[in-house]
């Protein structure tokens, strides 16, 4: 690429940020970009959790097994408020939403341009480092998250019983089409708010730090470190809040019928 | 957003992150501090036992000292009286010892005086019979006398 100082055309800097690395067209456009960085995290944070696995010390932890039992207490404890009985998969599904959610996120602090022009440099003319920011990330997660609500709604309630949760609730049966609509809008949408809430956050983060990024020079350190120390605190909530309401839904679903 | 191989690749990360993190980090490392916290449980149980057994030895300890000290001082004042009543007999002993040697020696005394009476006695009469034979030899008249001894002999 070869530009003058980004802010000469502030619409064209915007939009060149915000468009992925993409290879193929229609469904089996993908975008490299954000698969390359949340596998590379994902990875690392396996990687990390296969070693402390490992060499688990039962006596007096150390290291990273500390910061590792520390966030497992911390959900445990989450997921024994919300579930009256135990769950296996709700506890690590939690934990490694967090994880992946806040380490995604993280990305944002690194310097809007800094990776874009590295990749640049190479050759990668598009380079979208926030995976977070990109839909298909987020719709990927609470889509699994959906899914496995509709598991635990079948497994404990039954097929027909889970059916039947559509009809009567919330107006009882003499209602059933409205309670049907009703329903169905309220089960749908917290996929959709799951994953567009995640989305807008960090998408409008971004955003922000591409607007500040145009800013002269002399000005960018002021709001460019304010906003990255406001996203400190953005990131970790955002993380907090996709898992919690992971909880919570799964918790909702493995209920038994009220 | 289109439906795309991004969404699934991602669903597909998704699925065997999760997977892996149960697998490989949550149930080792939960079974792990479970393991830790039963074990603090298991200590802290055993330190009280150990905390009561102390106290139990403690008192254990103090009733048994308690009992030596009775017992030591019961022996020390039976070991009195023994000896006490052992210098009691000892004392009776030497005064019976006493006594009778103090009556044998009278005895003896006595029989000593008595023979040395006896003695004298004889020696008394044996001189006087000395002293009379010579009295009688100078003055003895065969004619006269043969006629006393025989009237002696014959009266008997």
């Amino acid at each position: 690429m070869t530009q003058g100082p980004a802010t000469d055309n502030p619409v064209q800097y915007i939009s060149h940020h915000l468009q992925p690395l993409q290879v193929g067209s229609g469904f089996w456009q993908i975008n490299v970009d954000t698969i390359f960085f949340s596998v590379l995290i994902a990875s690392i944070v396996m990687f990390i959790s296969y070693r402390v696995g490992k060499t688990i010390q039962v006596g007096a932890p150390s290291g990273m097994q500390n910061v590792l039992e520390t966030l497992i207490d911390f959900v445990n404890d989450l997921v024994k408020e919300a579930f009256p009985k135990p769950n296996k998969i709700v506890g690590p599904l939690g934990l490694t939403i967090f994880l992946w959610v806040f380490l995604m996120n993280a990305m944002d602090l690194v310097p809007v341009d800094l990776l874009p022009k590295a990749a640049d440099m190479i050759g990668i003319h598009y380079l979208k480092v926030v995976p977070t920011t990109d839909p298909h990330t987020t719709f990927a997660m609470s889509l699994m998250i959906f899914l496995l609500c509709i598991y635990y709604n079948i497994k404990i309630k039954g097929g027909l019983g889970y059916f039947k949760s559509f009809l009567v609730h919330p107006f009882g049966i003499w209602l059933a089409p409205i309670n049907f609509i009703l329903t169905m809008v309220e089960e749908l949408a917290k996929p959709l708010s799951l994953a567009l809430r995640l989305f807008g956050n960090m998408f409008t983060g971004e955003l922000v730090f591409l607007l500040i990024a145009l800013l002269p020079w002399y000005i960018i350190p002021l709001p460019g470190s304010l906003w990255a120390i406001f996203h400190i605190l953005v990131i970790t909530l955002q993380a907090f809040i996709f898992m919690v309401l992971t909880i919570m839904y799964v918790s909702l679903a493995s209920e038994e019928s009220h | 957003m289109n439906v795309t191989a991004t969404l699934f690749g991602q669903m597909l990360t998704f699925v065997i992150f999760v997977w892996f993190i149960k697998a490989y980090l949550w149930e080792p490392l939960t079974k792990a501090m479970e393991d830790r916290s039963n074990k603090i449980a298991d200590g802290l149980a055993a330190a009280e036992q150990g905390q009561q057994k102390i106290e139990q030895a403690k008192i254990e300890f103090t009733t048994r000292i308690d009992e030596a000290k009775s017992k030591a001082s019961n022996i020390i004042g039976d070991a009195e009286q023994k000896s006490k009543l052992i210098v009691e007999e000892a004392r009776n002993i030497a005064k019976e010892e006493a006594s009778k040697i103090a009556k044998s020696s009278a005895q003896q005394l006595e029989q000593e005086i008595n023979a040395a009476k006896e003695q004298l006695k004889e020696d008394v009469a044996n001189l006087s019979i000395e002293c009379a034979e010579r009295v009688l030899a100078q003055e003895i008249d065969k004619k006269k006398h043969n006629k006393i001894i025989e009237e002696v002999i014959n009266s008997d």
